[in-house]
């Protein structure tokens, strides 16, 4: 699977060339990723890449599974509007 | 206020919700899909016992179990952030925030994607999009498809297909890679049969079970697999052909499949494209678990579960206090043991909230062997080691939290 054009984060269009070029430049963990590429920032906030990325991670840098942190959601996980997130829809 | 909020509205979270109000606890569900059940809505198929399990009744069965017991069901709502105040959780979503001593997190499973060349072109969808499409939207997802991906969930979700009168072609393995994984490796699909024998019947006729367990003999068997594929309920199961690419132009016209060997290799110039109108991607669940990271509770890598899962005791209790967690997110099962699951995260809440000192420390130990038994009864098993795995995450608790759930901070 080494098509370059290979679309990994389909919602913000980040292929696998992509991704693997943020972990040459020194991208370990998918937060890293996600800050160079935007990779995981999508309307489904990586549920779908997220666990690609991971294992794209591994296969790049040797590091194993259990290592690489899922830890690393933040807040919102789900797209809200900017309206939610400022309390205008609080109840 | 409420006493206690589930966030999903699955068979885990609406067994936990209808056990916490059983016994008085005022309880709000919430589901960002628009209608209760989660996966439950999308189960059809026959159990090696004969009976039929009908997820859709399943969850009719468990939604008026809520009405009775006048449990606030909310649908629609997407929970965007969990943190805790001193004393209270409060629960973010889309429809404001809400505050309550007890969440229980049943946010289930997601799907594993497989990139494959051209899986963006319309008419790919993953194997539970077509599970959806066809048994909860009624839409017929194609004519005539492909699965790439041999998996539990891929042959159960083949035989729905069929159900609804949808021709499926073949099911071929994604090729071998470093992101593929087990899935492009014709052996480790050929061993996760064996978990799957009720719905791969023909195919363990002709080797046998004890032939499967057997690691050299896997080897030989898979050298004499035949070309054509071997059928599961009348479609060819191809464990030596790999995708390559799903090719259309505007949309799926078909996919370029090559031979592999049977460790996995690709064997050059044997490629071939197999017309079809829509392809499954089936690359297996793991749990989703975004909520549970956000509220800051500690995972453990338990690749028997499905990946990295909250801490928990027998009790679905995390380290942090009032926070429960039941089904898929502690690990991919069935649908009957995510409602196990439920009750005993619902009877240790009532426990925790002190509703009912005197019977309920027995009926939650009878839920905890509940959940036990329905393991083993279970007509699909997702993975063949779960027992080992979640004997890994009753020790690593004991081990740091003591044997009754001592909870910190
Ligand atoms: C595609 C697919 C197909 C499956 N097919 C089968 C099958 O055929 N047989 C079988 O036994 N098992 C199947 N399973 C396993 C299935 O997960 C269990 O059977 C069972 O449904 C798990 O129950 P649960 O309550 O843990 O989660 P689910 O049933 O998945 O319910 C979780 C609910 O949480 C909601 N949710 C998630 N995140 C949020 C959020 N942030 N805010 C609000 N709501 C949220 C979802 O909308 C969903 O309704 C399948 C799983 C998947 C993903």
């Amino acid at each position: 699977m080494n098509d370059k054009d290979l679309l990994v984060c389909r919602c913000e269009e980040i292929s696998d060339e992509e991704i693997r070029e943020a972990i040459r430049q020194g991208a370990r963990t998918i937060t890293g990723i996600k800050r160079r590429t935007r990779a995981g920032m999508g309307l489904c906030q990586g549920r779908t890449c997220q666990r690609l990325v991971a294992r794209i991670l591994a296969e790049e840098t040797g590091m194993k599974p259990e290592d690489i942190d899922p830890g690393t959601d933040r807040p919102p996980v789900k797209p809200v509007s900017f309206g939610v997130l400022g309390g205008v829809a609080n109840d | 206020m409420s006493d206690v909020i589930v966030i999903g509205a699955g068979p885990a979270g609406l067994a936990g919700a209808i056990a916490c109000a059983e016994f008085g606890l005022k309880v709000t569900v919430l589901d960002e899909f628009f209608r209760p059940g989660g996966r439950l809505l999308g189960q059809l198929y026959e159990e090696p016992s004969g009976n039929w399990w009908n997820g859709i009744k399943e969850a009719e069965r468990l939604q008026q179990k809520t009405k009775d017991l006048a449990i606030d069901v909310r649908c629609g709502v997407s929970v965007f952030n969990l943190e805790k105040d001193e004393l209270l959780w409060n629960v973010h979503t889309n429809a404001g925030s809400m505050k309550a001593s007890y969440v229980l997190v049943a946010t289930g499973s997601a799907e594993y994607p497989i990139p494959v060349p051209g899986w963006t072109l319309p008419g790919v969808m993953s194997i539970g999009a077509a599970q959806v499409m066809t048994n909860v939207h009624r839409v017929q997802v194609g004519k005539k498809g492909i699965i790439i991906g041999a998996n539990i969930l891929a042959f159960a979700i083949l035989t729905e297909l069929q159900l609804a009168g949808i021709q499926v072609d073949r099911i071929v393995l994604p090729e071998k890679s470093p992101i593929s994984q087990e899935a492009g490796e014709p052996e480790e699909v050929l061993k996760s049969l064996l978990s799957a024998a009720h719905l791969a019947p023909s195919l363990l006729l002709r080797f046998g079970s004890v032939f499967m367990k057997n690691g050299l003999l896997r080897k030989i068997a898979l050298n004499f697999y035949p070309k054509g594929g071997m059928k599961i309920s009348g479609t060819p199961l191809q464990l030596r052909k790999a995708a390559m690419e799903i090719v259309g132009k505007k949309q799926v016209e078909g996919v370029r499949v090559v031979d592999i060997t049977p460790n996995g290799a690709t064997v050059p110039g044997s490629d071939k494209i197999y017309e079809a109108d829509f392809v499954c991607i089936a690359g297996g669940l793991y749990p989703l678990t975004e909520i549970t990271a956000v509220a800051g509770c500690p995972f453990q890598f338990v690749p028997e579960l499905g990946g990295h899962i909250p801490v928990h005791s027998e009790w679905m209790e995390t380290p942090l206090q009032g926070l429960f967690v039941a089904g898929n997110i502690t690990g991919i099962e069935g649908g009957k043991i995510a409602m196990a699951q439920g009750t005993v995260a619902g009877l240790a809440i009532v426990k925790r909230s002190g509703k009912e000192a005197g019977s309920i420390d027995r009926l939650l130990q009878k839920s905890v062997d509940y959940v036990r038994d329905v393991r083993q009864h279970a007509p699909i098993q997702f993975n063949p080691g779960v027992d080992e795995g979640r004997q890994t995450m009753k020790e690593l608790w004991v081990s740091k939290y003591g044997k009754e759930g001592k909870v910190i901070s």
